[in-house]
This record gives C-alpha cells, sequence and structure tokens, in this order.
C-alpha cells in the first residue's frame, strides 16, 4: 500500500529529545486498580483508564461530571461511547488528552497511554502526571482527535492545504515541501476528496467534506488511536452513513484504535466492538456491541436502543426515554436513574449500585436488577418485572 | 469586491459630506460669522484680498445657494482652498507645509501603537489569569488620561527636567532642512518624545482590544485542535491571534480619527510644526478659511487610512472575499 | 428581559466607587468650594499650604475651588453627551437593524460617514461657528459633542438588534399586532440593556475627553468653570513649565480617574455581555487548598493533588438514608 510507502522514519532528533523527556515521566504500567489482565492483553491495550473522576470547579459549586470511571480499550479496537447529552462523554475524553479547559479539573484515578515508540518500545504515559512537553509528544502522532463541527475545529482563515502542511511540518521535520504536498493529496484521497479542496477555506467546504478533512488531518501521523467525539452527529443522514463506512474500511487498512462518542447507540453497534454507557458521569454498563444490542441489561441502554432508528436491520418501536438528564448539581439518591426508570425498586431510591464485573461474560452492568451474577444475562425486556413507574416507590415495595 | 464597492461608496459619500458641512456650516450658523469676519477686516487688508477671502467662501457674486455651492464644488476640484486670512497664502501652499509633518507623527505613531498594542494584547489574552492581569488598571488609566496632559507631563520630566529628549519644534535650529542624513536623524529625535507621549495614550485601546478578542478566540474549538496537533505553543497562539486581530483592523476607522484627535493636541504641546498647532492658531485667530482647509485635509487623511485598513481587512479574511459554499 | 447584573470583581467595584465619588463631587462640589473660583483676592502664585490645597493661580485665584467647582461643568456636559448620543444610537441602531431594508442602508450609511468624519477637527469646525454666548451653554456643548459621538454605538448596537429581531418574543409581539415603534423600543430595547449601558458609560468617557480638549484651546467660554479652562490658563501663563505642576495637574488627575472609573465599570459590563471574559470560576483560595496552579494552560488540565473532596451534591442524602 502506498500509504505504508511513505510512511517516514520517525527517529529524528526532535522525537528522539522528547522520548527522553517522556521516559522520565512513565510510571511504567503502574495501573494499579485495572482488572486483572494477562501479560499478553497488557501488551496490546493502548489505553488503560482507572477510577477516573473529573469535576467542573472546585469547592462548594464543583459538580462532577466523570466518576470513577475504568475501561481499557486494546490496539486495533473500537470502544464506543453511548449516552445522553450531558452525561459526561466529552468531558471523559477531553480530560483524558488534558484538553479539558477550566474550570475543568481531574479530581481522581489515572489515564495510561501506552505508546509505540519508533524502535519498537512500548512506553507508559501517565496522562495524569506527565509533563506539557511530553504532552505535546503523543498529541497527534499518538493519539488525535475529531470534533463534532469540522467548521469550528478548523481555522476559519487557514486554508485546508495549512492544517496538513502544519501538522506535517511540526511532527515530520524531516519531510520536504514536495513530500508534504504529495502527503496531503494521499491523505485527502483516503477520505475521498480531490485534492483541490486543499486550496480551499473552511466556510467553502460542506459540512461533509470538512468532517472528512478533519478525520484525513486525524489520521496524518498513524496515530495509535484516534478520539471521534460526535463526529458525525452535525451531518445528514446519507453523508453520516457514508462516513461510518469509510472510518470502517480506513480501520481495517490501518488499524488504529477508536474511542467513538455518540449519543446515538444504534450507530456504535455497526462500528464499536465494545461499548460503554454513561450516565450522569458514570459507566452504567459495558459489553459487547453485540451483547449489549441482542441483551441490554440496563434499563438506560435499553432506552437508548429505543431512541434511534438503527443506521440499517430491523426496526426497533422508538419509545424514548422519559424525563431528562439529571443536574450534576443535585443528582438523585441511590441509582441516579432511578426517577427515569421504568424498572425502579425501592431499593434503587436508596442504594447506589456498582458497576459488577461479570468476568466470564465479559461484561458489567451497575443495576440492582442483575445482583444475581449466576443467572445468564437476561434483557432487561425479559427481566420479568412489569413496567410500573407510575406506582409510587412505597407501593411498588409493598405489592413485592 | 462587492465589499470593497461599498466600501469605497462610503467615502465617497463621507468625503462629501464633509465638504458639504464644511459649505454649509459658516452660512447656517447663527450670527452669520462670514459676515461678521469681513466687517471686522474691512479697513485692515485691501479690498482685493477681501475679495479674495469673499471668494474662498464662495461668496464672490451675489448668487443663490446653490450656485454658491457649485462654485465651492469647482474650486475645491482645482485645489482652491481659499486664502488664510492671517497668514496671508492660500491655504493650500500653508498646508503643503504642516501636513506631511502630521502624517509622519501620526502614521508611525500609530503603527507602533498598534504593534506593541496588538503583541501586548496578545500576550495578556493568551496569559489571562495570570500576575500581569494587574497590568489592565495601569492600562486603563493611560487610556483615560487627555493625549495633551500626559504629553505634557512627558514633555515636563523627560525634556525638561531631564533632558533626555529635544522637545519643541520637529527638528533643531542649527540644521537646514534637506534630504541628508543629519536633518533626518535629527527630525527622528525631536520626534521620539511626540511618538512616545501618543503611543502611551493610544497603545492600552489596542492592548485592551485585542486581549478581549484573544480571550474570546482561545475559547474556541480551533485553537484547543492547535493544542491537541501537539503545536509548539508559539504556533498555537498563533492561530487565535490570527483570528483575533481581524476586529481590531476592522474597528481601526473609529481608532484613526480619536488617534488623530488625540495628536493633534500633542503636536500642539510639544510645539510640532503640523496642522494641530495650525489648526489652533487658526481657531485663536477665527481664520475661517484655514480651519475649514484643515477639517477637510485631516478628514480626506482620515478616508485614505480606513481605506488602507479596509484593505488589509480583505487581505487577512478570507470570508469576505469569498461567500459560496460549494 | 435580561437584568444588569454586573460581575462584582474588584475592578468593577473600584469603578463603581471613583465614578460614584466623583458624581457626588458634581452635586455638592460647588457648595463645599472653600472660596469663589473667580475670585482674584490672594497673591498670585502661592504653593499648597494648609489656606490654599493646590495653591493659586497668577492672578491668585484658589485653584482647590476652582477643581472643585469645575467638576460640575464637566461632568454636566459629559452626562448631557452621554446621554443624547446614546438616544441617538439606540434610535438609529435599533430601527436600523429591526428594520433592514432601505432604512437600515440609509441609517448604516450615515452612521458610518459619522464614524469617518475624525470627530476632534469638526467639533473644532463646529464650535468655531458657534457664537460665543452659546459657547459657556452646558447643554449647547453636549449636544455638540453627542453629535460627534452617537456613531460607534449605533454600529453596535444595529448588530445586537439584528440578533434579537427573529427571536420568540419579538415574533410573539409581532404576531399580536404590536406597532413597529414598540417592539422596537419596549421589546428589543431592554434587551440591550447590557449593550446600552456600555455604549452610555463610552460615550460619557468620550465626552469628557471632548469637552476638556475643547476647553483647553479655548473653545468654549472661560467664564465657565472645568477642568479643561483650568488648563487652558495654566498652560496660557505657561504653568507646566515653570513647574507650577499644582496647578495643571490635579485637573488633569481629575480627568483621568473619571475615565478609569468608567473604563473599569465598562468591564464588568464587557464580562457580562461576554461570559468568556470572566473568570474561569475558581477562585484563588480554593486554587491554593487542591494545590492547582494559579492559571490553568490551555491543553494541561489540572489534576489536583490532595484527593478532591466528595461533592456536595455526591454526598449521601441524610433524608433518604437509613
Ligand atoms: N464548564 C462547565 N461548568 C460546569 N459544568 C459543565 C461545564 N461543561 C460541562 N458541564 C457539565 O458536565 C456534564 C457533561 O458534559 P459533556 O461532557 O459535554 O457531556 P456530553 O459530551 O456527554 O454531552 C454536563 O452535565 C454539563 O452540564
Ligand atoms: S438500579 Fe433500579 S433504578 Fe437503576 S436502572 Fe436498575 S432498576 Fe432502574
Ligand atoms: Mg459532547
Amino acid at each position: 500500500m502506498s500509504y505504508e510507502g511513505v510512511r517516514v522514519d520517525d527517529a529524528s532528533a526532535q522525537v528522539s529529545d522528547v522520548t527522553a523527556n517522556v521516559t522520565a515521566n512513565v510510571a511504567v504500567n503502574a495501573t494499579a486498580g485495572v482488572e486483572p489482565a494477562s501479560e499478553f492483553s497488557k501488551r496490546l491495550a493502548v489505553l488503560d483508564v482507572t477510577d477516573f473522576s473529573v469535576d467542573y470547579g472546585v469547592g462548594d459549586a464543583t459538580v462532577r461530571a466523570v466518576n470513577e470511571v475504568s475501561f481499557s480499550l486494546e490496539r486495533s479496537r473500537v470502544l464506543g461511547v453511548a449516552g445522553e447529552s450531558g452525561s459526561g462523554k466529552s468531558t471523559l475524553v477531553y480530560a483524558l488528552t488534558r484538553l479539558l479547559r477550566a474550570p475543568g479539573v481531574i479530581s481522581g484515578g489515572e489515564a495510561v497511554l501506552h505508546v509505540s515508540r519508533e524502535d519498537g518500545r512500548v512506553e507508559a504515559l501517565n496522562m495524569t502526571t506527565a509533563s506539557e512537553a511530553a504532552l505535546r509528544s503523543v498529541r497527534w502522532s499518538h493519539v488525535s482527535i475529531v470534533l463534532q463541527s469540522a467548521l469550528n475545529a478548523l481555522n476559519p482563515v487557514l486554508r485546508v492545504r495549512h492544517e496538513f502542511d502544519e501538522v506535517l511540518k511540526t511532527h515530520r521535520r524531516e519531510m520536504s515541501r514536495a513530500q508534504r504536498r504529495a502527503r496531503s493529496a494521499q491523505l485527502m484521497a483516503l477520505v475521498g476528496l480531490n485534492e483541490d479542496r486543499l486550496a480551499r477555506y473552511p466556510h467553502e467546504l460542506s459540512g461533509g467534506q470538512r468532517q472528512r478533512v478533519m478525520i484525513a488531518l486525524a489520521l496524518a501521523l498513524e496515530p495509535e488511536l484516534v478520539i471521534m467525539d460526535e463526529p458525525t452527529t452535525a451531518l445528514d443522514v446519507v453523508t453520516q452513513r457514508e462516513i461510518i463506512n469509510e472510518l470502517n474500511s480506513l480501520r481495517s487498512q490501518f488499524g488504529f484504535a477508536m474511542i467513538f462518542i455518540t449519543h446515538d447507540l444504534s450507530l456504535l453497534v455497526e462500528l464499536a466492538d465494545e461499548i460503554v454507557v454513561m450516565y450522569a458521569g458514570r459507566i452504567v454498563e459495558r459489553a459487547t456491541a453485540a451483547d449489549l444490542y441482542a441483551t441490554p441489561m440496563h434499563p438506560y441502554t435499553l432506552g437508548l436502543l429505543n431512541s434511534f432508528p438503527p443506521l440499517s436491520g430491523e426496526r426497533r418501536e422508538l419509545t424514548g426515554i422519559p424525563g431528562s438528564p439529571p443536574d450534576l448539581s443535585d443528582l438523585p439518591s441511590g441509582c441516579t436513574f432511578h426517577p427515569r426508570c421504568p424498572y425502579a425498586m425501592a431499593r434503587c431510591e436508596r442504594e447506589t449500585p456498582e458497576l459488577v464485573v461479570d468476568e466470564r461474560r465479559g461484561r458489567s452492568v451497575a443495576c440492582w436488577l442483575h445482583v444475581d451474577h449466576d443467572s445468564p444475562p437476561t434483557p432487561v425486556e425479559l427481566s420479568g418485572r412489569r413496567l410500573r413507574a407510575t406506582v409510587p416507590v412505597g407501593a411498588r415495595e409493598e405489592a413485592q | 469586491m462587492r465589499l470593497v464597492t461599498r466600501r469605497l461608496g462610503l467615502y465617497a459619500v463621507t468625503a462629501w459630506v464633509a465638504v458639504t458641512v464644511n459649505f454649509l456650516l459658516p452660512r447656517l450658523m447663527p450670527g452669520n460669522p462670514i459676515q461678521t469676519l469681513i466687517g471686522k477686516l474691512t479697513g485692515q487688508v485691501t479690498p482685493g484680498e477681501i475679495r479674495a477671502i469673499r471668494l474662498s467662501f464662495g461668496l464672490g457674486f451675489h448668487q443663490g445657494l446653490i450656485a454658491q455651492y457649485f462654485t465651492y464644488l469647482t474650486q475645491l476640484l482645482h485645489g482652491n482652498l481659499g486664502v488664510s486670512i492671517t497668514l496671508g497664502a492660500t491655504v493650500s501652499s500653508i498646508l503643503r507645509q504642516s501636513v506631511p509633518w502630521t502624517v509622519g507623527l501620526i502614521g508611525v505613531s500609530t503603527i507602533v501603537s498598534f504593534a506593541v498594542g496588538t503583541f501586548a494584547g496578545t500576550w495578556l489574552g493568551w496569559t489571562r489569569g495570570s500576575r500581569l492581569d494587574s497590568l489592565i488598571p495601569t492600562a486603563t488609566f493611560f487610556q483615560a488620561v487627555p493625549y495633551f496632559f500626559l504629553a505634557t507631563v512627558m514633555l515636563l520630566i523627560f525634556g525638561s527636567d531631564l533632558h533626555w529628549f529635544p522637545v519643541l519644534g520637529a527638528y533643531s535650529q542649527n540644521v537646514t532642512p534637506g534630504w541628508n542624513w543629519t536633518f533626518v536623524s535629527n527630525v527622528i529625535r525631536y520626534g521620539e518624545l511626540p511618538v512616545i507621549s501618543i503611543v502611551l495614550s493610544s497603545v492600552a485601546g489596542w492592548m485592551l482590544g485585542m486581549r478581549n478578542m484573544m480571550i474570546t478566540m482561545v475559547g474556541e474549538d480551533f485553537v484547543l485542535m492547535a493544542v491537541a496537533k501537539g503545536l509548539p505553543r508559539r504556533r498555537v497562539i498563533m492561530h487565535a491571534a490570527r483570528n483575533a486581530i481581524l476586529p481590531s483592523i476592522a474597528n481601526l476607522s473609529l481608532a484613526i480619527g480619536l488617534v488623530v484627535s488625540g495628536a493633534l493636541l500633542v503636536e500642539l504641546v510639544f510645539n510640532y510644526p503640523g496642522v494641530g498647532d495650525l489648526l489652533l492658531q487658526a481657531v485663536l485667530n477665527e481664520d475661517y478659511p484655514l480651519i475649514q482647509g484643515i477639517f477637510l485635509v485631516i478628514t480626506l487623511t482620515v478616508l485614505a487610512a480606513n481605506l488602507i485598513a479596509d484593505v488589509a481587512y480583505f487581505a487577512l479574511d478570507p470570508r469576505t472575499r469569498t461567500e459560496v459554499a460549494t | 428581559m435580561k437584568t444588569l447584573r454586573v460581575p462584582r470583581s474588584p475592578k468593577v467595584v473600584t469603578g463603581l466607587a471613583i465614578v460614584g465619588f466623583f458624581i457626588v463631587l458634581t452635586v455638592v462640589g460647588p457648595w463645599i468650594a472653600p472660596d469663589n473660583p473667580s475670585s482674584t483676592a490672594y497673591p498670585a502664585l502661592l504653593g499648597p499650604s494648609a489656606h490654599h490645597w493646590l495653591g493659586t493661580t497668577s492672578l491668585g485665584q484658589d485653584i482647590f475651588s476652582q477643581l472643585l467647582v469645575g467638576a460640575r461643568a464637566t461632568m454636566v456636559v459629559a452626562f448631557v453627551a452621554g446621554l443624547v448620543a446614546t438616544l441617538l444610537s439606540m434610535t438609529v441602531g435599533i430601527a436600523a437593524g429591526y428594520l433592514g431594508g432601505l432604512p437600515d442602508e440609509g441609517l448604516s450609511m450615515l452612521s458610518n460617514v459619522f464614524l469617518a468624519i475624525p470627530g476632534l477637527p469638526l467639533l473644532i469646525v463646529i464650535d468655531a461657528y458657534l457664537p460665543v454666548n452659546s459657547r459657556s451653554n452646558a447643554f449647547v456643548i453636549g449636544l455638540i459633542i453627542s453629535l460627534t459621538g452617537w456613531a460607534w454605538g449605533a454600529r453596535v448596537l444595529r448588530a445586537q438588534t439584528m440578533s434579537l429581531r427573529n427571536r420568540d418574543f419579538v415574533e410573539a409581539a409581532r404576531i399580536i399586532g404590536e406597532k413597529r415603534y414598540r417592539i422596537m423600543f419596549s421589546e428589543i430595547a431592554p434587551n440591550l440593556l447590557p449593550v446600552l449601558a456600555s455604549s452610555f458609560l463610552f460615550t460619557i468617557l468620550y465626552s469628557v475627553g471632548a469637552y476638556v480638549t475643547l476647553a483647553y484651546i479655548g473653545l468654549t467660554s472661560t467664564s465657565v468653570w472645568n477642568w479643561g479652562t483650568m488648563l487652558y490658563w495654566a498652560q496660557s501663563n505657561n504653568a507646566p513649565l515653570s513647574n507650577e505642576w499644582y496647578w495643571f495637574v490635579p485637573p488633569g488627575i481629575c480627568i483621568a480617574l473619571v475615565g478609569t472609573g468608567l473604563a473599569l465599570v465598562n468591564f464588568g459590563i464587557d464580562e457580562f455581555i461576554n461570559p468568556r471574559l470572566r473568570a474561569s470560576g475558581l477562585s484563588s483560595k480554593q486554587r491554593k487548598e487542591r494545590g492547582l496552579a494559579r492559571r490553568t494552560r490551555l491543553g494541561l488540565t489540572p489534576v489536583s493533588v490532595t484527593r478532591a473532596p466528595t461533592p456536595r451534591s455526591l454526598q449521601p442524602n441524610p433524608g433518604v438514608a437509613e
């Protein structure tokens, strides 16, 4: 593949300088508390996140937008993050990359990025303790990010060509001008754009074209991890469809790992290997895409699946979720989903269900409906409880 | 292109308004100042001179207002601004002497002030929240001091007391004007303190404006993306600054008017031989033709400066050049 | 309707204090002045002393009294000019922005023309032709100054109005058949309050400068005491060069202080209009407690070193727990 052919030797003076810097900051696999994993999968992991919490503000007015989130992402895999808007998806990934703006503060946990250096070594970079220089050395060359609105993500007064040029100039210093041009054109071709778009300004491109430019840009340095924060939400369904297909083929071509954020769960089912569902800053369910789709265990997951028509395949009846996401500064007690949950029990109001890991089946859920590990995974619809959302909590208790 | 034509149209209209105001003012003001003036002058100057003065107001030949207006316009088109009452020379020849000094002084000051203010504002905006923020009230104070007052204080401290700078006039009595280094360096030396005064008075405006725009821009996604791309800090700042400077340039039109107004008085303080000094003399002597000539020339110069600022804006913001999305 | 709740930063408080002080001075200045500012009863050019806090002029007038009395004329002219200019810019700006089309073209052209003409030279030309008795009239001078100072506000208000004209509450008023001028002035204008306030302060600031400048070059009546005429007399008697700083420095400082006060208040309004200008929300005390840097660098999200206490919002609710 010609793409591989252009791959440049990264052992430039600049890069090795920074490497020294990174090594100083590395706590090699200091991931105490991560769920047990074999040596093999550790080597394969690209990102390990442990008990990660993020607050907005400090002091009394603090809200916790991400609450003790843990997950691990393996090389070349796609992790889907789903949840209604406001559930903390963006906050999570911005904080992981230390890009979150004030008043965001990382208030606990850690995130370790496993960086493959050019000489084949794998270094663990603890993102929460890394210096600015160390972060700069992994940004874009190892982790890149695509935002929802490409119009805002591209500098309005610069030509598209400039964006490519700048990235290549910064991270691939040995490339000549001609090489950079060739590389930019090649990247544009990858996402199905004509080379002549390089001479355009962002406002001269359509929404889909802009988002493709962003994707091409994100792949420019062949990073191990690409983060996509609702990359298709602003686009029409047809373009959305095209871009998802392109992403799928690009991924099989280059094998980058991906965190794909969306509030549209049905979209993830086609794209992701594993999916985590977030509600009010917590992970409430984690499973492979197939499992999650076939047997959603958390009532919130079920609600999300019923909120969107799938991009393809059988149609479910769209029912949505009653009510609206909670106010982070005034979270409901117990299970934070209980005021909206059709399956809520008295217990749900008092006690917070932990995210319970079911090692054997490789899935986890935080719901009192699924405390019994030994029973097979029961889809929430079939869990034998009738919808009793309108019955007051006290009355429900008595009835049982 | 449409925008350029619009701006050109605006300046044409502005120039026309300025000319018309100039024409109408002496005629519409209560008390008929021209008649009073001519009455005062009768006996002091020759009837020929009075005729010339009447002519410069377009009052030559007992015409109606419209006809007077056209006479006036025709004269203007020939560069004829009338004759100064007190100086006896034609207004245009007097202005030819003083306008270059003013344009030089204000031009240099504006460029220095814009550059310094923009750089400082960029940095202040980028580092907002740091200790540098305590500079802001000081900058505000300097912005609020009248130009002429600051110039007076500067003149006293650095000119009269400390003798760091030569003051009063645009060059020393001991050099002969001409295109040689002795003269030019002398002019630069004499220009330093006036330029510094004008810059000190005007720099805070650019600085605070740029700071606010920088803060707004740093909040934009594309700046965050520049960080995400692992670009060096200098380049990240450039991404924000490149956009933040646009409103500054768009505001040049307002600012140039204010700077010119302030700088005219600085000339006064420093006895600088520009139009500011001339304007004050003209006002004190009720030399109406000269006052009007100066007003016109200043307005036209400011319009020309605005045009330059507009061209810069079109060059820097691609969104003004194309409006089509493909 | 938006109420104007200006953030209470130290800057704003200082600004309000300064402006408040000078407003009080405007009212009481002439009453508390120890002497008649024009009376030439004292020896000339006395330095500051217990009797004459700021000394005397070359005519033997008490400078401190001139300063106190001069506050009124200066502030009244500036206030009149600021008020008239704001009314003008409100009318022109809102009408242009709301009506659109041809009226907009015309009104925008008008304000752009006034923006392009340099203010002070125009003021000087107008003022030079003014009969001498009008030059002592604060209202006439204020009106003329407002004429050269309204255009900027009009431009800003036009832009803001355009962003409001299709909002629901305006649509609703249109549908129930409100008269146009009522929509413009009782629906739209109240929502532009912050912008109006900012443009009012800005024009006052401009007007103080313009009035003082006119007075300084001798274009207002020299019989009315204001800070500009003080500077005029100081300058014509060569006070600066004779080192009589007590004569020309105090009025200059007063002008600068008024301007600083107004500008500081304007900072608060700017922060109200543009939320990004507000502080990031972490107080310095809280930052210190949690070991966070004084300012957050872009791309370096702070990690709190001390383990965060559980936010109050997440603490168990005692009313529900068993
Ligand atoms: N600057 C901020 N200050 C306080 N709360 C914020 C801020 N930004 C976001 N939040 C809150 O954090 C939560 C998570 O937001 P976000 O991560 O953007 O959600 P998502 O990406 O899932 O839509 C939301 O409830 C939002 O209200
Ligand atoms: S714990 Fe209770 S309230 Fe929460 S999702 Fe499960 S059933 Fe619903
Ligand atoms: Mg989001």
